[in-house]
């Protein structure tokens, strides 16, 4: 039965893939490098190897990145550093699957923060002890809201934050002057009051993507965070709560009541929201991060647009009732050590390097992703940047849970499944009812088996 | 019956051997039957079975060891707690095909694919049938034509997933043609309609395939065939039905079997056109053991949903494969 082999069996053939690679032998190794009186790993002969993700905005710049760091590690340690990169979440969920499986692999990995829960469930990846904390160059040196994913407690944390990626809404300051605001929304009624302002004609209060991939989970996910439900209380899941509800009827409402977004934005991902803030026809790019700054600047809006914090007070609230601003999700990448790895010690040592201050300031100027070092991010004087380290600041981590992958696939999925009535111009009560308590199910079962494993 | 020279030298050699006796009983029978076994054909005596050891050990280990691990698979409890000692994961025996019969969208998801499969097939036999006959003659400009309709054939189905995307996306340029004329169709890659999207660019992708296997068909048909239907004086419709459609039996049966088991397993398809989670009416199969397995971790769970899927599949499929008698070429007549 041929067709067997690539019916809907991906779960077999990658069982077969991690069978037959955990036959492989090999790998490189060596029982890792020793510790001299001064302090310094002593690598010399040994290759330690990195899997991180590719930046395909910048291909040239980063393997300039690499080979200057690989000199630079060599010259500490005396030993080589080999890049392996992924191309996407799913190339990276292979890998690290196959590692996790085989025990062998890489020894360093770069991971999105989202991932990291999922990661730590593994319990492949090492949770740093004090003393691993002091090789990397101590717990303090880190922005102390970039450790909020790095593990499920503050004692337990195996992700190393390396870059911050938080998130933030861009305003055209020429529309929002033309409509008389003179300073951005703060919290999301007040978002949508100024963009109903700004909405005439084919230009619209606000741009985002009610298709993308990620987007709309984020929304959902602050905007309850922000009304008092961190969605997650112990081993329950809180998506069928009133405030969550409220945040989907708040998200869709920009299209369906207040009208200031799009029509066609039921179709968008983010970046054909980036496309249509910059061409000067929407007031507000939402949920948008420093990436997006070379496509502005080479846009129509160049020079016209700013980044602020996303509102931080919740829909229908006067304040926020979270613990502390939630401004955006704790977004960027950690760097986790493999339990198998034989040469912890150069780990280490690489990601002490790496997360230095220095280089950390570097790899923001080449790449502009801010740093997870804290002196580093304070350092930072470009006023541009402000509102980005700001948020970074203000990042609150989503729940730390294995069942987290699942959870943002169900708030997502009420999404997806809502677009149709999006497009219609009103979402019907009891079918978002039923949609959100599906997830809620769902994502129940997910928690239960987390708190089980 | 082999004519090769070879075995004809055989029984000569056995009479030297000292077989004499028993030879010159074979002689007095009928000279069809002389040399009983030793009288097999030179294929079947000297058949190298060895030839198959690269393609069966190939298959061993890309078919037959996944679908051992996987029925194993199916019957723990395996997900990202356990994944890291996998072998020794909780052994929950029939939990897991239980989940995906009665707490999962196995069934529906099931029931999408096979139908759109179907639907997809129905529509491109005759579109496929039509375009071979109308290429069969030879006319100015034919061999562009059929260059032409080979294009969706060729084209990577992530190209054309990606190219029809950007087509249907709201307010995209399928809406506006439709506009010039008054249609408005609504959603192509969201709610309801995104089934006949998927069936739609399904047909457009695979009708090439049907043309090419009814072509090959076509060309089968004995040039005498068509000249002795002629002079029996039969019209253009007569002669299709009865005289060319019988040779297209073969060709089409094995195009029906091959094309639904692509569109059965076609991932790409339904993955890049709508993303995940997708929409409920295209959780098709793969897309469903896919966010399973990749986004809920569930590896136990979604190993079970694909054998069952795949026992589903197999019955119809025996079925069918007994009824159209592709392995005719098994019977002894056509042993050699």
């Amino acid at each position: 039965m041929r067709f067997k082999s690539t019916t809907g069996l991906a779960a077999i053939v990658t069982a077969a893939a991690l069978a037959l690679t955990g036959c492989g032998s090999g790998g490189s190794g060596g029982s890792g490098g020793s510790t001299n009186a001064d302090g310094k790993v002593d690598g010399a002969g040994k290759t330690l190897n990195v899997l991180t993700g590719v930046l395909s905005q910048y291909p040239e710049q980063q393997k300039q990145w690499q080979s200057d760091i690989a000199a630079k590690f060599k010259a500490e340690t005396g030993a080589d550093v080999k890049f392996e990169t992924f191309a996407s979440a799913n190339d990276e969920l292979t890998r690290i699957q196959t590692s996790v499986v085989s025990g062998q692999g890489p020894d360093v990995y770069g991971l999105g923060t989202t991932f990291t829960p999922t990661a730590y469930a593994t319990k492949a990846f090492v949770t740093l002890s004090d003393d691993d904390w002091k090789a990397v160059g101590g717990k303090d040196r880190f922005n102390q809201a970039a450790l909020g994913i790095s593990g499920p407690d503050k004692d337990h944390l195996a992700g190393i934050p390396f870059v911050s990626r938080p998130f933030v809404m861009a305003y055209n300051k020429d529309l929002l002057a033309a409509a008389g605001i003179d300073k951005p929304a703060t919290s999301w009624d007040e978002l949508a009051a100024q963009a109903k302002k700004m909405t005439s004609g084919d230009t619209y209060g606000i741009a985002t993507g009610y298709k993308d991939n990620y987007d709309p989970w984020k929304f959902i996910w602050a905007m309850a965070v922000q009304a008092g439900n961190p969605l997650v209380d112990g081993n329950k899941l809180k998506m069928d709560d009133p405030t969550v509800k409220k945040a989907y009827e708040t998200y869709f409402g920009w299209l369906t009541k207040d009208k200031v977004v799009d029509p066609a934005s039921v179709g968008w991902s983010n970046s054909n929201a980036v496309a249509a803030f910059a061409s000067g026809k929407a007031g507000y790019l939402m949920m948008t991060t420093s990436s997006s700054i070379p496509t502005l600047d080479k846009s129509a809006v160049a020079g016209k647009y700013e980044y602020t914090l996303m509102p931080t007070t919740a829909p229908g609230e006067t304040q926020s009732k979270s613990d502390g601003d939630a401004a955006s999700i704790l977004s960027g990448d950690n760097l986790v050590v493999a339990d198998y790895s034989k040469q912890k010690d150069l780990a280490f040592a690489y990601i002490k390097l790496i997360t230095s201050k220095d280089e950390q300031l570097n790899y923001q100027k080449i790449f502009g992703d801010l740093p997870a070092n804290a002196e580093a991010l304070a350092s930072l004087t470009d006023p541009k940047l402000k509102p980005l380290a700001d948020a970074a600041a203000k990042s609150k981590a989503t729940p730390f849970t294995g069942a987290g992958g699942d959870i943002q696939l169900g708030l997502l999925n009420v999404t997806v499944q809502s677009v149709p009535d999006l497009a219609a111009g009103k979402v019907d009560d009891s079918a978002l009812d039923q949609r959100i308590k599906d997830a809620q199910t769902k994502g129940q079962a997910s928690l239960d088996r987390a708190s089980k494993g | 019956m082999s004519t090769d020279a070879s075995h004809e030298v055989r029984p000569a050699v056995d009479t030297a051997a000292g077989r004499a006796p028993r030879h010159s009983v074979d002689a007095g029978q009928e000279p069809g039957h002389k040399g009983g076994l030793r009288r097999k054909g030179l294929s079947e005596r000297n058949r190298p079975l060895w030839m198959l050891i690269p393609g069966g050990a190939l298959m061993i280990i890309i078919i037959v060891v996944p679908l051992l691990l996987g029925i194993y698979m199916s019957v723990l409890n395996l997900d990202q707690y356990t994944l890291r000692k996998w072998i020794s994961s909780p052994f929950i025996g029939v939990e897991n095909f239980v989940e995906a019969m009665t707490a999962s969208p196995l069934l529906h998801a099931v029931w999408l694919s096979v139908s759109y499969s179907l639907l997809a097939m129905v529509v491109t036999l005759p579109l496929g049938i039509a375009a071979a006959v109308a290429t069969q003659n030879a006319f100015k400009g034919r061999a562009v034509v059929r260059s032409i309709f080979l294009i969706p054939y060729v084209l990577p189905s992530f190209v054309v997933a990606t190219v029809w995307r950007t087509m249907l996306q709201p307010g995209g340029i399928v809406d506006e043609a439709l506009a010039t004329v008054g249609i408005h169709v609504g959603l192509w890659l969201n709610g309801p309609q995104t089934f006949w999207t998927l069936v739609l660019v399904q047909i457009w992708a695979s009708w090439p395939f049907i043309y090419l296997l009814a072509l090959s068909g076509l060309q089968s048909v004995d040039h005498e065939v068509h000249e002795a239907s002629a002079l029996d004086g039969a019209l253009w419709w007569n002669k299709l039905r009865y005289v060319v459609f019988p040779y297209l039996k073969g060709p089409l049966a094995l195009a029906f079997l091959i094309g639904m088991l692509h569109h059965i397993n076609n991932f790409t398809l339904p993955f890049v056109l709508f993303g995940v989670p997708a929409p409920t009416d295209v959780e098709v199969l793969p897309i469903l053991t896919y966010v399973t397995s990749f986004q809920s971790f569930r590896f136990g769970l979604s190993a079970a949903m694909a054998f069952i899927s795949l026992v589903l599949i197999a019955i119809p499929l025996f079925v069918y494969l007994r009824a159209v008698k592709l392995d005719d070429a098994e019977t002894p007549r056509g042993k050699k």
